[in-house]
């Protein structure tokens, strides 16, 4: 069969993005990603104040505008420490915007899981579902970003979060609210994701013990197993994360051994015939996100799944559906152990340094995002915003393809290879900017 | 304040674009209220488009009850400023907003006002979104994709010619003779997309700021050349809701309206729906009695902030912003901004991006204003409330200068 190129669009993204797909004897050899969209933020972000970029990074993603405050914030954070101002958050401050971060992965997570994997998933294996998948997705989304609210004043697009600490000055009162959505949240993760109670999930630790998963998840497992789809999509093996949380430390593994991580390597490269950039880390491409958070983390259950899977869509896909049930958890120690006396901020709101460079890093739903602001004469002069997307995206260099698309490339089919990309929870907005 | 200015200030105040009329006399409501009540009778004989839901039933469904929906309805029927004997009308609009098909298109945009969507409220509005309203073509939230949604798309738009309200999300760049943004296997670029949807539209919505002003995108230097829809689609009416995200009450609210009426609501110079932008936010703020009380907050995390005293020292936009958000607030009126202690970034006006973005202090703001420019500091502002009224209203009147000027084209 000769080569032949066939163009898809694919949306229900945030954006959307057009695929390439060059075909030889029958298998899909390479794939072009291409986004048709540009704004320019890092441009736009030059010659600004910096706590401009409080609010003008959020608006890079509606689905992850959180993460670029917090990342935005850090920056800003990292700067000032590197000139000497002692930052010291309170515990409060902290918890209050580890919260708030993961109830965004959450509402993520669940979008995804409901509005973009299973309906495609029905698709491809062409099953008619009497279920309202998006009925399902927004009553969750819904019901976290209430909570997320409660702290942040609205999402999307808060802007709450600022260098010393947060804003708000929640009472008791309002901690409790949180805590009662998030027992909602909880409630439907165990009667309609896993129909398995969250003590009875996490308990869970290798592939032997799948089987006790059931409710949407269980089927979707189920449906991956039995259609031959679990060693589906791999890619290089290669992780990486950057930012310490609950949910992984930074560190990159390749296969299974596990090294520390610095920013300084890692590389923004253009790209030819795409507005968005590439990301290397040393030379090399790597995946970020939950897979990767938990191959880094050694969470059990993910490396119970990889040693089977290997980097498969069905490990894949299972490590970011895990993450809901560890956030979660996390979640509620976190609400728990607000302590409501102490101070919300501890900088001052005039403190103004003229020159300073920072790097801010967060686990955003998609993987590690990092922003590095350069500050001359009270003003940015640089600020980079490598996103999650960029790295699972890229082309990839003249030696490899990129991550997403060595997974893709062996498919027989669009249908399969759309499926494959979908895995990645892809973001045209990020990637593109 | 020497007689001039406060002549200019009276001027700005009683300006034809500025005014909010609540009450215009029983004439007037009577009239429309047969209208609305002729429109509903002919929306009756309409079947639902595309086999939607029923909306009581899936209220019922939801198990939400009759009274909740009611409730729903008065609220509704305030947030639009007619008069409470509308209230049944309104509730029989919600009902037969099935009848109205509308698509949804997003530009260059972060699909931030998609996601405030999702999270409206009402007696579950998620139904009223997903089920009532003919949402023919959305991105992200309807079924198919790529090439079969293309189709779905053409098929609307051919289907309800001249019916459809065009919902668009995102500005639209014009740099590189509009290459920097494209949509479809085709990359047909954003400006043209949209002057082809907005031919056959009832009425264009332009829904957040980057749709209505540009947006971030069109934050100095623009690099895109980015611009909002009322700088393009011409020969249209167009309805601006701006913010970023722009509240999903309004756009519900605007929806709504033209259900129950027929024609777009009543719009300010800056093509804003008056009924949500006719007021200041700090008009309506919860923090407004500490303001007049002369009782600021002066650093985060002070006894002040502890206190919920009024944010403007440390930066609230507040007085000069138009907009609804201190009463409707966000995601089912949880909260907003102001309840957290963050001040107003001012969102929902024009150029915010480059004008309000962080917190610095009004005086230290990049705003000049007609009536003499922004005092230095709360401490000396003398005539606080009235200057800061009037500063807000000159902003909107010199924007809406420009503004007017658009329209007038159109």
């Amino acid at each position: 069969m000769k080569r032949m190129v066939i163009r898809q669009l694919i949306e229900k993204i945030e954006g959307e993005a057009e695929l390439d797909y060059t075909f030889s004897e029958g298998r899909i050899e390479d794939v072009k990603i291409n986004f048709g969209f540009y704004r320019g933020i890092e441009e736009i972000l030059e010659g600004k104040d910096p706590k401009d970029a409080l609010v003008i990074t959020p608006r890079v993603c509606g689905i992850c505008n959180h993460a670029h405050l917090i990342a935005a914030v850090r920056a800003i954070e990292d700067g000032y420490e590197n000139a000497g101002v002692k930052i010291g958050l309170t515990q409060k401050a902290k918890n209050i915007r580890e919260f708030t971060l993961a109830c965004e992965l959450l509402q993520n997570h669940i979008k995804w899981f409901y509005m973009t994997l299973l309906p495609n998933l029905e698709k491809y294996l062409k099953i008619v579902s009497e279920e309202n998948h998006a009925m399902k997705a927004t009553y969750f989304s819904t019901t976290i970003t209430k909570a997320l609210a409660i702290f942040s004043g609205q999402w999307p697009h808060s802007s709450y979060a600022i260098p010393g600490g947060v804003t708000c000055d929640p009472t008791q009162l309002d901690v409790m609210q949180a805590q009662s959505l998030l027992e909602e949240c909880v409630r439907f993760f165990e009667q309609v994701v896993t129909a398995c109670s969250l003590e009875k999930y996490l308990a869970i630790d290798s592939v032997s013990q799948l089987h006790k998963i059931e409710g949407d998840f269980g089927r979707l497992l189920h449906l991956l197993g039995s259609n031959g789809m679990a060693e589906m999509g791999q890619s290089y093996d290669r992780f990486i994360v950057f930012s310490d949380s609950f949910l992984s430390k930074a560190g990159k593994s390749i296969v299974t051994s596990v090294s520390k991580v610095d920013t300084r390597y890692v590389h923004e490269s253009a790209q030819k015939g795409s507005v968005a950039k590439a990301v290397s880390y040393k030379n090399r491409l790597y995946e970020t996100g939950p897979l990767a958070r938990g191959m880094v983390s050694k969470e059990p259950i993910v490396k119970s799944l990889h040693k089977r899977y290997k980097d498969s869509l069905m490990t894949r896909v299972f490590a970011r559906v895990h993450e809901v049930a560890l956030l979660l958890e996390e979640s509620r120690k976190l609400l728990k152990e607000i302590r409501v006396d102490e101070p919300s901020c501890t900088l001052e709101a005039e403190l103004k340094l003229y020159e300073f460079e920072g790097t801010g890093t967060v686990e955003a739903a998609r993987g590690s995002l990092i922003h590095k602001t350069t500050v001359n004469n009270g003003v940015i002069v640089k600020y980079d915003i490598i996103t999650p997307t960029q790295w699972n995206l890229s082309h990839g260099n003249e030696k490899e393809k990129g991550i997403a698309v060595k997974a893709m490339v062996g498919s027989q089919s669009i249908e399969e290879a759309d499926f494959i990309f979908r895995t990645f929870d892809v973001c045209s907005v990020c990637t593109a900017q | 304040m020497s007689i001039d200015k406060q002549e200019s200030v009276k001027k700005l105040f009683t300006a034809q674009s500025a005014k909010v009329e609540t009450n215009k006399g029983d004439a007037y409501y009577n009239e429309l209220y047969d209208r609305c009540r002729a429109r509903l009778d002919e929306l009756k004989k309409l079947k639902p488009l595309n086999n939607r839901m029923d909306f009581m039933q899936s209220i019922e469904e939801e198990g939400l009850e009759r009274r909740d929906f009611l409730k729903w309805a008065s609220a509704t029927t305030a947030m639009l400023m007619l008069p409470a004997s509308f209230t049944p009308l309104v509730a029989e609009a919600a009902v037969m907003m099935n009848r109205l098909p509308v698509i949804w298109i997003e530009l260059q945009d972060c699909a931030g006002n998609s996601e405030a969507l999702l999270r409206s409220d009402g007696p579950k509005i998620d139904d009223i979104i997903l089920d009532i309203i003919s949402l023919e073509f959305h991105e992200t939230l309807m079924a198919p994709s790529g090439h079969q949604a293309e189709k779905q798309l053409e098929d609307a738009v051919e289907h309800f010619k001249g019916k459809y309200l065009l919902f668009v999300e995102g500005s639209i760049p014009q740099g590189i003779d509009g290459h920097f943004g494209t949509i479809g296997a085709k990359a047909e670029t954003f400006i043209d997309h949209t002057l082809r949807l907005a031919k056959d539209a009832a009425a264009v919505v332009a829904v957040g700021s980057c749709a209505t002003f540009g947006g971030i995108p069109a934050a100095a230097p623009n690099p895109t050349d980015a611009v909002g829809v009322m700088d393009v689609v011409k020969g249209k009416p167009i309805i601006n809701i701006p913010a970023c995200p722009a509240n999903p009450s309004n756009m519900v609210g605007v929806l709504l309206h033209y259900v129950l009426t027929g024609s777009i609501p009543e719009l300010d110079s800056l093509l804003r729906p008056k009924f949500a932008f006719g007021y200041r936010i700090h008009d309506n703020c919860e923090r407004r009695a500490h303001f007049d009380a002369g009782e600021y907050v002066e650093e985060w995390g002070d006894e002040g902030a502890k206190n919920n005293f009024c944010l403007y020292k440390v930066g609230c936009k507040g007085p000069m912003t138009f907009n609804n958000c201190s009463i409707i607030r966000y995601n089912e009126a949880v909260n907003w901004p102001i309840g957290v202690g963050r001040g107003c970034i001012g969102c929902s006006e024009p150029d915010f991006w480059d004008k309000y973005a962080y917190e610095r202090p009004m005086a230290n703001a990049n705003i000049k204003a007609p009536t003499g420019g922004v005092e230095k500091t709360v401490d000396e502002f003398g005539l606080g409330l009235l200057t800061a009224a009037g500063i807000g209203i000159a902003i909107h009147a010199a924007a809406s200068a420009v503004a007017g000027k658009k329209s007038e084209e159109v």
